[in-house]
């Protein structure tokens, strides 16, 4: 009797996951060429199309920087994210800030493993929802952004605004550090000694995510091969 | 009309509204969906409200944030366009660094209002959607051929003689490893920014980033301590938020110090 019920349940998962990933790919395609193309509209309106050449010289500027952190994060982030939550994610962005946090931090409330069916459920709930009240607050503040925008830009206000992210981080850092101090203590101490010695890495933070990454995936790997 | 006021015509919020809204329709559909899947697959309903609980509270503070991300952009790109950028793909960090090398590109100089033409917005505004595209690239290309092979280490369940295990079970540890990774390179940054920012060993950059931060740690340590002795497992919804909260109000006193 319960082998028919997982057998049923682990069918209506399996049906489910691969309706998610036809939706997914069609719903992202199609922001895809709606946000490529709307430059192009707008150079209509404008009475300009894009210059081309110059896109392209920027592109090699900058635009390999974001090629590879766009491979790394998706590399990265997907088992983390699960199909329906990946999809989402990388359609509505903001994925270290607050995707990924938000994600996890669900996941953690309701005690879920990464890989489970049950993950897959609570990252596209926790993403899908963090994304519309993104969207809901962005879109009444552009609303109201005339009468707001003295509050908002009050000088007064500025520095709790401008540290958004060390909020966020400070908060994080206590909850996974003391799932493993040791490996965080090493981490941390050698993020930091790079930091003071190459102070030039400290505008590229973000792609300064990939090593320390990295060398917390190595440490955390050498302890749990030790322990198996 | 002059190009900041096109920038913030009708006809732009309609472009830049209509792409939200099909996004925000997106993501209406997929939390439906993964909902109802849940309830059949026998998710308690009680834990995925919970997860929507925790999400909203969760997203409230970093989308006032994000906010200000458009209000800091619409002074040179206009509002509709930044409010697209920052709804939809987007990062406030990646979006500012391309406008500003794309408006180099299109021969404008640094990104300025007082320098923007029609084609250098519409340039500027292809090489930012063009640029932050990969991530949606691959997960349209590779999502479910990847998904798939992340599920594939059930397969060492069935050796016998060999315990469950096998690199499956090394999934959660890695992901923690990972936000230690993440949030380290972030901690140290702060730390070399006060240390070295204006110079090697020079000890005179900004200490609020990593004040903030303590901050932060110390109030989340305060509401685990709460969680854990007083077995309020609610307060879980609400304690990065709570965090950040205590931790930015903190920000507007220190920052007075400064």
């Amino acid at each position: 009797m319960h082998e028919t019920e997982s057998s049923q349940s682990r069918e209506l998962y399996e049906s489910y996951l691969n309706a998610t990933h036809r939706l997914g790919r069609v719903l992202t395609a199609a922001t895809l060429l709606l946000l490529v193309g709307a430059p192009f509209v707008i150079g209509l309106y404008l009475g300009a199309l894009p210059n081309l050449g110059a896109v392209l010289k920027a592109f090699l500027g900058v635009g390999l920087v974001y090629l590879i952190s766009g491979i790394v994060e998706y590399l990265i982030y997907v088992p983390m994210l699960g199909a329906g939550g990946s999809y989402l994610a990388f359609i509505t962005g903001n994925l270290i800030n607050m995707k990924i946090p938000c994600a996890i931090n669900a996941r953690d409330i309701v005690g879920v493993k990464s890989g489970t069916p049950e993950n897959e459920i609570i990252a596209t709930l926790s993403i899908a929802t963090s994304s519309l009240v993104t969207i809901v607050v962005l879109a009444l503040g552009v609303v109201l952004m005339i009468p707001l925008q003295p509050v908002l830009q009050s000088p007064v206000l500025q520095p709790a605004f401008e540290n958004v992210v060390p909020a966020l981080f400070g908060a994080m850092a206590y909850k996974y550090y003391r799932m493993d101090f040791k490996v965080a203590a090493i981490v941390l101490g050698c993020m930091t000694l790079l930091f003071i010695l190459v102070p030039s890495l400290i505008g590229s933070t973000s792609m300064m995510v990939i090593p320390s990454g990295a060398l917390a995936i190595g440490l955390t790997y050498l302890g749990w091969r030790k322990k198996q | 009309m002059e190009i900041l006021s096109m920038l913030n015509s009708p006809v732009m919020y309609l472009i830049c509204g209509g792409i939200i809204l099909f996004v925000a329709v997106t993501c209406i559909v997929f939390a439906v969906r993964a909902y109802r899947a849940g309830r059949a697959i026998g998710i308690d309903e009680g834990k995925m409200k919970r997860v929507i609980a925790a999400s909203t509270t969760f997203a409230v503070l970093p989308s006032v944030g994000i906010l200000l991300g458009v209000i800091a952009l619409s002074g040179s790109l206009g509002t509709p366009w930044p409010w697209l950028r920052l709804s939809v793909i987007g990062a406030l960090h990646y979006e500012t660094q391309v406008a500003e090398a794309a408006s180099e590109a299109a021969g404008i100089g640094r990104l300025s209002a007082a320098n923007m033409t029609p084609e250098a917005f519409s340039t500027i505004a292809l090489l930012m959607s063009f640029c932050i595209m990969w991530g949606m690239v691959l997960v349209i290309f590779n999502g479910k051929a990847y998904s798939r092979r992340l599920a594939a280490p059930k397969v060492t369940e069935t050796q016998p003689g060999k315990k469950k295990a096998g690199l499956a079970a090394f999934g959660d540890p890695a992901m923690t490893a990972m936000f230690i990774g993440l949030v380290s390179a972030y901690i140290a940054s702060y730390i070399g920014t006060i240390v070295s920012g204006n110079g090697r060993f020079t000890f005179t950059g900004s200490w609020l980033p990593l004040a903030v931060a303590a901050i932060s740690g110390l109030a989340m340590a305060v509401f685990i301590r709460i969680r854990e002795t007083k077995k309020a497992e609610w307060i879980d919804s609400f304690s990065v938020a709570g965090s950040m909260l205590i931790a930015m109000a903190a920000a507007i006193f220190l920052g007075r110090l400064l």
